[in-house]
């Protein structure tokens, strides 16, 4: 599913309230849009480790690294993904969007 | 309503207790997630896409209006102001936070109410007929059986660990509402020639990945000795049951690996030598459970009641109501009623903390304050005067749940789907809402007649799609959603499994197939057929005409 070559960010849920969040270079937001992009291999290496030592640190669960589209707003190229960005699609009223403000 | 003993009270604050501590630990880091994830399974709590998502029980689906507030409650103060009623006749919330839980715990243990085996290997909340105890014609009421199950399996620690989840469905009517057939076991309740009451017992049902329909492994057990034959059964699956493969791990499998005669032979040795071990229920303790369940004091009501017979005559959006969404109850003067919870482009199952509340509210006035949970994701209030029915619609309409569909077109069961769980391939629920706004003419639908659809978003089949004269299979294509079409299940007495009759559609696609079969139905069926009787008729052959243009 995961393509060499597409932009990537790390993702998964906060321990505590089981959130879904996103990387951001120095921490962890709710938006995509704010999420560090690994464009390269390396990168997306580098994002698995930190996802690895934030599990192990009990920051954050079911840590995962996913496609995105190269775009401002970072939208994840799979559905599943689209969806726990945003939330439910049947709830729109409780969505969120995927950039801040 | 069975009401806890001191044991269940104990039992239920200790685990309280016990998670807690466990939840703290995780909180510190002293817990790893691979070892905290089996504990918090066992409370009924999972990950979602979201958040964590809590499943609590509805024992044999059956509820007071103090749980039902309780629930909306918890739906307030605890998520979003919702929850879910599932296929299972549990209540699921989205957006949990586990600090929470431990505290949301306590609150539901003070109306008997909790998290626990509703996941997990373990033996599940045991479903029943959500018209036990009142429908005509019932043997006897399914929950007292139920409830010893419930009590019986309850940290069972033989069977805490079993090779995957085991769940037991049991109904008292002839007419099956529980799906017996379709559950690792089913009980019947049935009288030999004699006149005595036992169960014809049903092994080895499920779906998922390789739907199978029990198989009838006694067709008379006497009552007294059915926790002995439960314990014999669970003893040969947990021993033989397949640990090493996940897919293979239920107990159809076995069931259909060792051959049912071997495994029928198996189940009958290994009763014989333990089925004087003690384990049956004694007697006095039957008759303190059944005491809970005895028919509360119902009116004396003279037949018919004018006052209902004329708010039928006078209102036909009622009568129509009342056509689909009420039963006769045993008792004269008194129905069933249906409350739909799908009301038209909405979600199946869910309910806002308000519509719980109003719900309670109607049970309290005028239900006995009772409520029941059925499997096709409706709430039921058990005991209402026939005088009643006008006003009761009337309240349900303020809310939204007086929908004339129960049992038609829109009466749709979809699973969370994609919109909510980390299993799925596609969503459920949008498309359960599609095909409802296609359909919501309720003139049509009543054209239509009996007819269900069952959704599922991934093999899992927690929608039991299996099971649906119409069902259908979210899967994941390339990426995309796309959706399987079978034919021809059912869940009740005459249970079948659904055939896939062609290659899938798109999620734009699936609306208009559904509507193609059920044109196809409309042209073919004769006077008062239904559709799965026309199915069951004609075969495959004239839907696939219609949906791919050749019959193949
Ligand atoms: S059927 Fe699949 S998608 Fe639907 S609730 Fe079950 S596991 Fe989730």
């Amino acid at each position: 599913m995961s393509k060499a070559d597409t932009p990537k960010v790390l993702t998964g849920n906060l321990l505590r309230n089981g959130a879904t969040v996103y990387y951001t270079g120095s921490g962890w937001s709710a938006h995509v849009a704010e999420a560090q992009v690994a464009a390269t291999a390396a990168e997306a290496e580098e994002l698995r480790k930190i996802g690895a030592a934030a599990y192990a640190a009990n920051l954050v669960i079911d840590v995962n690294v996913v496609d995105v589209q190269p775009t401002a707003e970072h939208r994840p190229t799979h559905i599943r993904e689209v969806i726990r960005a945003t939330g439910p699609t049947v709830r729109p009223d409780l969505n969120k969007s995927m950039s801040p403000g | 309503m069975y009401i806890y003993d001191d044991f269940d009270h104990t039992i239920a604050k200790q685990r309280v207790a016990e998670f807690r501590d466990q939840v703290n630990r995780r909180i510190k880091g002293e817990l790893t997630e691979e070892q905290f994830r089996p504990l918090r399974l066992m409370n009924g709590l999972y990950l979602q896409l979201h958040a964590y998502m809590l499943r609590i029980a509805v024992p044999y689906g059956t509820l007071s209006a103090a749980q039902m507030r309780k629930l909306a409650h918890i739906a307030r103060v605890y998520d979003r102001g919702y929850g879910h009623f599932t296929t299972r006749q549990n209540i699921q919330y989205n957006w949990i936070k586990l600090e929470q839980v431990p505290d949301l715990m306590a609150e539901l243990a003070t109306v008997q109410l909790h998290g626990n085996q509703t996941s997990g290997n373990c033996v599940r909340n045991v479903t029943a007929d959500h018209f036990s105890g009142v429908i005509d014609g019932e043997i006897e009421d399914p929950r007292i059986v139920s409830e010893a199950i419930r009590q019986w399996s309850t940290f069972h620690p033989e069977f805490s660990w079993l090779p995957r989840k085991f769940k037991i469905a049991v109904t008292g009517a002839e007419k099956d509402r529980a799906a017996v057939q379709w559950h690792d076991i089913g009980l019947h309740i049935v009288r030999d020639d004699a006149g005595e009451v036992g169960y014809a017992v049903y092994v080895g049902g499920g779906m998922g990945r390789i739907p199978v329909l029990a198989t009838k492994v006694r067709g008379f057990l006497p009552k007294r000795e059915l926790l002995s034959y439960l314990e014999a059964i669970l003893r040969v699956y947990n021993r033989y049951g397949r640990r090493d493969n996940i897919h293979k791990a239920r107990i159809k499998i076995l069931v259909r690996d060792l051959g049912p005669e071997e495994f029928i032979r198996q189940v009958e040795e290994e009763w014989e030598a333990s089925r004087h071990s003690g384990v049956n229920l004694p007697p006095e303790e039957e008759i303190r459970i059944a005491r809970y369940f005895e028919p509360p004091a119902y009116e004396k009501i003279a037949v018919p009641v004018a006052a209902f017979e004329d708010a039928k005559k006078a209102n036909r959006a009622f009568a129509q109501w009342i056509s689909t969404n009420v039963h006769p109850h045993k008792t004269p003067g008194y129905a069933i009623v249906t409350i739909s919870l799908k009301p038209i482009g909405g979600i199946p199952g869910d309910a806002s903390a308000e519509q719980m509340e109003a719900v309670a509210s109607l049970a309290e006035r005028f239900s006995l304050a009772e409520i029941r949970v059925s499997h096709i994701q409706n709430l039921v209030l058990p005991h209402v005067r026939q005088a009643d029915l006008f006003a009761v619609w009337q309240e349900l309409g303020k809310i939204g749940f007086a929908n004339a569909n129960a049992g038609l077109v829109t009466d749709i069961i979809a699973c969370p789907g994609l919109d909510y769980c980390s299993l799925a391939n596609a969503r459920s629920i949008p498309v359960a809402q599609r095909i409802s706004e296609r359909f919501a003419d309720l003139d049509r639908q009543h054209k239509i007649g009996a007819l269900q659809i069952k959704i599922s978003g991934c093999i899992n089949a927690c929608g039991h799609h299996h099971a649906g004269h119409i069902g259908i299979l979210g899967v994941d294509k390339a990426g995309q959603e796309f959706y399987q079409l079978t034919l021809g299940g059912a869940g009740d007495e005459t249970a079948s499994t659904g055939q896939l009759i062609g290659p899938g559609f798109s999620s734009d696609g699936i609306v208009d197939a559904v509507e193609k079969v059920i044109d196809a139905y409309l042209d073919l069926r004769q006077p008062n057929e239904t559709f799965i009787s026309a199915y069951r008729r004609v075969g495959p052959a004239p839907f696939k005409e219609k949906l791919y243009g050749v019959s193949r």
